[in-house]
């Protein structure tokens, strides 16, 4: 029974491990850039979906509605004014100091403008729950998870079906080769960029159903998304929310016989076998190949 | 925000007026039984505990000014200097060495904090000072065999559900909850509160079936609330701090476990707590160092007066502050003297043989300065949390077991 119980909450956990890390493996896969500041974009807008309940009194995901292209432009102007001005070969490098400087300064101003004081969103349904086979659901956890499986599989179709994600996916797979074909790849990974950080905004909302947020949570969150994106495979969306579904699962199961501390390491022995093992990662991507 | 930022300014600019004050009038020395009487302090007005340390700095000035407005100790005025050490362990023994050394300061009290508080005991120990603290709860102040150390709380982490203990091992042998799971932080202080408890009621015979200790980053308590659940004790135990309590309640509530007996450490007692768990804090229980309704003579002035001096009603951080003052100043009253040298001695004594009333209660100490009480445990009944233990400081009965949540 625990075990099950197990499972449902491992799958739920790994869905929103999914969303989170989806952006940061975008943000690789088109310009290999390490972006140390997306989880503070994630509290950022779990913020922002707080204070749009706290304030207006109205439902946090209706937040979406202003986030979600908000983060998008902040995402095309991150990448057009700050990022694509690093110099390629010292690019990767870079970024690290960069984005490690932004998730300060966003940590900082949270700070600043909403205290210190931990919040949560206060929901009728916070603690609804649902029977399935004698294991509970819980109705926010499986919200999240909806939000997750729209916007991965939005993501997907975007990628597949559309212009732009052809594009976009050529510019990550050989950024030369498809500015040879007419592509234009500075406007492409500006795009890309703003969609990585647009799904920060459904992730930080979807993570403020459920979570206490504080402004320096995000630090507990950038070590377990960036294992996840490198078993996944730097720069595959479809491997980084595999990758999340297993370790999430594995997290989930290993802490019934281990506990809630060596659970958590399960994130790093994955990060440290694939390095060692396949460091290309297990789903797909064939990027880290080039390091 | 603005407006405690502007109050340590003032106090800071109120300090370096002392100071220049203290310096310009060095040479007068002989009214030392008349003039004020200098208190020195450090605190950490900056970094990482600067917010309890305003708490505990408005403690003082609370102390300092209701004492002074009836005439201050001994017939002397009370005057607080106060040094800024940045949450910085090496700052602060400068600061005490330099409070006691070079300023001459009469009597000195405690920073916040464990961190701080063992190095500057030791400064205060090597000058034969007394050395009265507000914060430092955690076994290692009392196992460094300081004798002139006195913690101005009712009980260290491990005492704080004594009363609770007692009182459920007290149920007839039917009622008595017989299977706890416990839930910790790995942090001295959460999880010494919920192994207090542990230990007392494995003694008395009510049985372990979950034990676990979480680390402070975590994020997720889905999988620690379904070990619980799944093992369906009688009561629940979180050694909590904050944000963890609230999540693990929440995970637990998710799950619909609905224990006779849920208590938690810190996270009940935060005003934000209701909010954060949507009101559903039926019957949780919380050990609780200070309550502004606490029945003691005392706390009804200091509430009163601190709300007139500050705007605002003081919480356990402010209140540990004025009971510092409280315990130093009945030394005072009773040795009959404050200022350096054998009079020191003559306070630590005191302290060391006597009860001194204050905001939380009646306090007395062992020889290594430990407090010998426990903390109060409230409980949320409506949506208020009310004293229920012990029995002389009750606003309401404990309900047990519990409403559903």
């Amino acid at each position: 029974m625990l075990v099950f119980q197990s499972v449902i909450l491992g799958l739920l956990l790994g869905g929103l491990y999914a969303l989170l890390a989806a952006g940061l493996t975008l943000y690789f896969g088109i310009m290999r850039v390490v972006m140390i500041a997306h989880s503070a974009f994630l509290i950022l807008a779990a913020y922002l979906a707080w204070w749009t309940n706290e304030r207006l009194g109205i439902d946090p995901l209706l937040s979406l509605v202003v986030t979600v292209p908000l983060f998008f432009g902040a995402g095309v102007l991150l990448q057009r004014g700050l990022l694509s001005r690093l110099r390629p070969a010292t690019l990767t490098m870079m970024s690290v100091l960069i984005t490690f400087a932004i998730a300060l300064i966003i940590e900082g101003l949270l700070g600043y403008a909403f205290s210190g004081t931990q919040r949560r969103i206060q929901l009728g349904y916070g603690t609804a729950s649902f029977d399935l086979f004698g294991a509970r659901v819980a109705v926010v956890k499986l919200i999240a998870f909806g939000l997750a499986v729209v916007s991965l599989a939005g993501l997907y179709l975007l990628m597949k079906r559309t212009q732009f994600g052809w594009a976009l996916r050529a510019t990550i797979q050989h950024q030369d080769a498809a500015r040879l074909v007419g592509i234009d790849t500075e406007r492409t990974a500006g795009f890309g960029f703003g969609l990585g950080l647009a799904t920060a905004a459904v992730g930080g909302t979807a993570l403020s159903l459920d979570t206490t947020i504080y402004p320096s949570l995000h630090w507990h969150w950038i070590g377990p998304l960036m294992a996840i994106i490198v078993v996944g495979g730097l720069g595959s969306v479809p491997g980084a929310a595999a990758a999340a579904l297993v370790l999430g699962l594995a997290q989930s199961l290993l802490q019934i016989p281990m506990g809630a501390t060596w659970a958590q390491t399960v994130f790093y022995v994955a990060l440290f076998a694939t390095l060692a093992v396949r460091p290309q990662g297990f789903f797909g991507g064939r990027l880290a190949q080039r390091f | 925000m603005r407006s405690p930022a502007r109050r340590t300014t003032w106090a800071v600019a109120l300090s370096a007026t002392l100071f220049l004050t203290a310096c310009g009038g060095g040479d007068d020395g002989g009214d030392k039984a008349t003039g004020p009487i200098v208190v020195g302090i450090s605190l950490p007005l900056t970094g990482d505990f600067s917010e309890p340390g305003k708490g505990v700095q408005e403690g003082y000035e609370a102390w300092a000014k209701i004492t002074n407005d009836k005439g201050g100790l001994l017939g002397r005025q009370i005057e607080l200097k106060i040094l800024d050490d940045q949450s910085n362990a090496d700052r602060v023994v400068a600061d005490y060495e330099q409070l006691i050394g070079s300023d001459q300061v009469d009597l000195v009290v405690g920073p916040f904090s464990t961190r701080l508080v063992v190095p500057s005991a030791r400064v205060a120990q090597e000058y034969g000072m007394l050395f009265v603290e507000p914060a430092g709860a955690a076994a290692e102040v009392f196992n460094q065999g300081f004798k002139n150390l006195f913690y101005a709380a009712p009980a260290v982490a491990d005492d704080h559900y004594n009363h609770l203990a007692e009182y459920l091992l007290a149920l007839p042998a039917g009622q008595k909850p017989t299977t706890v799971a416990y839930a910790a932080m790995d942090d001295p202080f959460a999880q010494g509160t919920a192994y207090g408890l542990k230990k007392k009621l494995e003694a008395g015979g009510v049985k372990t079936v979950v034990d676990e200790v979480y680390p402070p980053n975590t994020t997720d308590f889905g999988s620690i609330a379904a070990k619980i659940a799944a093992a369906k004790p009688d009561m629940v135990v979180g050694g909590s701090q904050y944000q963890d309590g609230v999540n693990l309640i929440v995970a637990l509530q998710q799950l619909n476990y609905q224990p006779k007996l849920a208590a938690f450490s810190t996270a009940p007692t935060n005003p934000e707590f209701a909010k954060a768990i949507g009101n559903k804090t039926e019957g949780i229980l919380s050990p609780t160092g200070y309550s502004q309704d606490a029945p003691y003579a005392s706390n009804k002035e200091f509430v009163e007066k601190f709300k007139a001096q500050f705007g605002q009603a003081p919480e356990e951080d402010q209140a540990n502050g004025y009971t510092t003052g409280q315990v130093v100043g009945a030394a005072v009253e009773a040795a009959g003297c404050a200022e350096q040298g054998e009079c020191q001695q003559k306070l630590i004594d005191w302290l060391h043989s006597n009860t001194v009333e204050t905001v939380v209660g009646p306090l007395k100490w062992d020889a290594t300065g430990k407090p010998q009480g426990a903390h109060m445990i409230q409980q949320w009944v409506g949506d208020d949390i009310k004293i229920v233990l012990p029995a002389d400081a009750k606003e309401a009965d404990l309900v047990y077991p519990k409403p559903a949540w």
